[in-house]
């Protein structure tokens, strides 16, 4: 399902996505410079858990559980907004920095530099992907029967 | 067998640990650091057979244990329990995962064509001894391509099903909250195929490998190919509090159709039947041996291959590694009551005696145990 909201000037989804995915201490260093202009903030949570993965078996299309995923988690309210963050890995911080900036991003706070952060990080995420898949395409057999 | 409590032996418990631990060393951050970078096949293994994704995790209890690979798995299976289950993710689909390595060895010219990707398969496999001559082997740097390649590649049962070639069974709906789950409940006979391929995710990567090579040298019905393998990362989708889905970024996996040729008992028509398995991880072995078993589960049979409950019951890593290990704990009265009964037999010459004989002996004893008490005239 695609989700057409937008955040920031980028489509929300997509926008979480790098967000979940971005350089720890540059998040950082954007919640960090955010928080001033959010004035209190009340913390929900800030936590680790488990998000069970499941897959479908493509013989017989049957969905199973493929195990389990250590995230990071925070929700904060913060400027009437509620921001949300959760992370792969045990970093708390990471997720309570992607927290801080969903919540300043729908409160209107700092929406130039979350926008250029989104923006570079995007950038930087799509240009390392697109240097493992020059390396991958290296290994493509063209093969020949004799 | 029977067990009865015991006391003793805390001292010595004690310091059995501290050598352990002592000949270990102190743990680092900057250890686990190294493992974790330099052991990526180590750390997938693991993370498969503890069904839990954490790549610094899985290095801690590398180092705490010294790679000693159960006790790593038990020590992850043990912390996760520890920790909340927050969500079920999307279901992954093949198809959306970011492919490494996707190849097949039955479909020359499988749609989105072979991508080797990472893989020692066609190399010669020669110790680097140099290195322990003080030198420093660096690795070859990779020609990249001009151009990318697509991450997102067809599967290829997609293909072969819309040709007829295969199944194509109507997958039932099932909500990701209300998917068969091992960690919450037993796994019983005959298991959902949900239970099943779960078990195999989680299974022994050691145990697959023998039970499948099992049946690839003969012992089972069915010896098949590669249909396809793959190594991918999948994105971890989840749902923020408002619904807006999310990845909350990438795991690795591992997945593996194995196919073969089958003859239908009563029509005579042939058809292929394949069977399926995947890891978290990439453990190449684990999923070749898994997909082998599961096909040959569906046809069933005597062999330990073709048995279910013996295939899944015996790849179970922390079931059998525990119980095997738990042999070494003190047996000592049950050892004892055998070793009675084992002199019993070499005092009367190896004779079987009957129950009335066993009886009157008794009470031939404890006559003259009565006799010797008496006091003497």
């Amino acid at each position: 399902m695609t989700d057409t909201r937008q955040f920031c000037g980028h489509p929300r989804d997509a926008a979480l996505s790098v967000l979940a995915r971005a350089r720890p201490d540059r998040a950082a260093a954007l919640a960090e410079s955010v928080l001033d202009a959010l004035g209190e903030v009340e913390v929900i949570f800030s936590r680790s858990g488990l998000v069970m993965v499941p897959m479908r078996d493509t013989v017989q299309g049957t969905d199973f559980h493929l195990g389990e995923v250590l995230v990071a988690e925070a929700q904060i309210r913060a400027a009437g907004c509620l921001g949300y963050g959760m992370v792969a890995g045990r970093d708390l911080t990471r997720a309570m920095s992607m927290a801080v900036i969903d919540a300043a991003g729908q409160a209107g706070i700092a929406l130039p530099a979350i926008t250029d952060f989104l923006s570079a990080e995007a950038a930087h995420q799509q240009a390392q992907d697109t240097k493992r898949l020059r390396d991958i395409a290296a290994t493509r057999v063209d093969l020949e029967t004799l | 067998m029977t067990y009865v409590a015991s006391r003793g032996g805390e001292a010595a418990i004690e310091q059995a640990e501290r050598l352990f631990r002592a000949e270990l060393g102190p743990i680092t951050p900057r250890q686990v650091d190294t493992i974790r970078q330099t052991l990526p096949w180590l750390i997938d293994r693991v993370m498969g057979e503890a069904s839990l994704h954490d790549r610094d995790l899985a290095a801690l209890a590398l180092a705490q244990t010294g790679g000693e690979l159960y006790e790593a798995v038990l020590l992850l299976r043990a912390w996760r329990t520890t920790q909340p289950r927050l969500a079920v993710a999307e279901v992954v689909h093949l198809d959306q995962t970011f492919a490494h390595r996707r190849i097949s060895a039955a479909f020359k010219d499988l749609p989105g064509g072979q991508i080797l990707g990472p893989t020692l398969d066609y190399s010669h496999r020669l110790l680097a001894t140099d290195v322990l001559d003080g030198q420093t082997v660096t690795p070859p740097a990779v020609e990249s391509a001009d151009m990318p390649g697509a991450a997102l590649l067809p599967a290829l049962t997609d293909w072969q099903k819309a040709q007829g070639l295969i199944d194509d069974p109507t997958p039932a709906s099932v909500a990701p909250d209300d998917i068969p789950d091992l960690t919450r409940e037993p796994l019983l006979f005959p298991a959902a195929r949900a239970h099943r391929l779960q078990s195999l995710a989680r299974g022994d990567t050691g145990g697959m490998l023998a039970l499948g090579y099992s049946a690839q040298r003969g012992y089972a019905a069915a010896h098949p190919t590669v249909n396809e393998l793959r190594l991918a990362e999948a994105e971890v989708r989840v749902r923020h509090p408002d619904g807006t889905p999310f990845s909350v970024g990438r795991v690795r996996l591992s997945s593996c159709e194995m196919v073969s040729k089958t003859t239908n008992p009563d029509t005579k028509a042939e058809y292929l039947k394949l069977g399926f398995t995947a890891t978290l991880g990439w453990n190449e072995v684990k999923v070749i041996a898994g997909s082998t078993l599961d096909l040959n589960m569906q046809t069933g049979g005597a062999r330990p291959a073709t048995n279910e409950e013996f295939v899944l019951s015996h790849v179970e890593p922390v079931e059998a590694s525990g119980f095997c290990i738990h042999l070494k704990l003190p047996h000592y009265v049950t050892f004892q009551s055998a070793l009675d009964a084992l002199r019993g037999i070499r005092r009367d010459g190896g004779q079987v005696r009957s129950a009335d004989e066993v009886m009157e002996e008794a009470e031939a004893r404890t006559a003259a145990a009565r006799n010797t008490m008496e006091p003497a005239q």
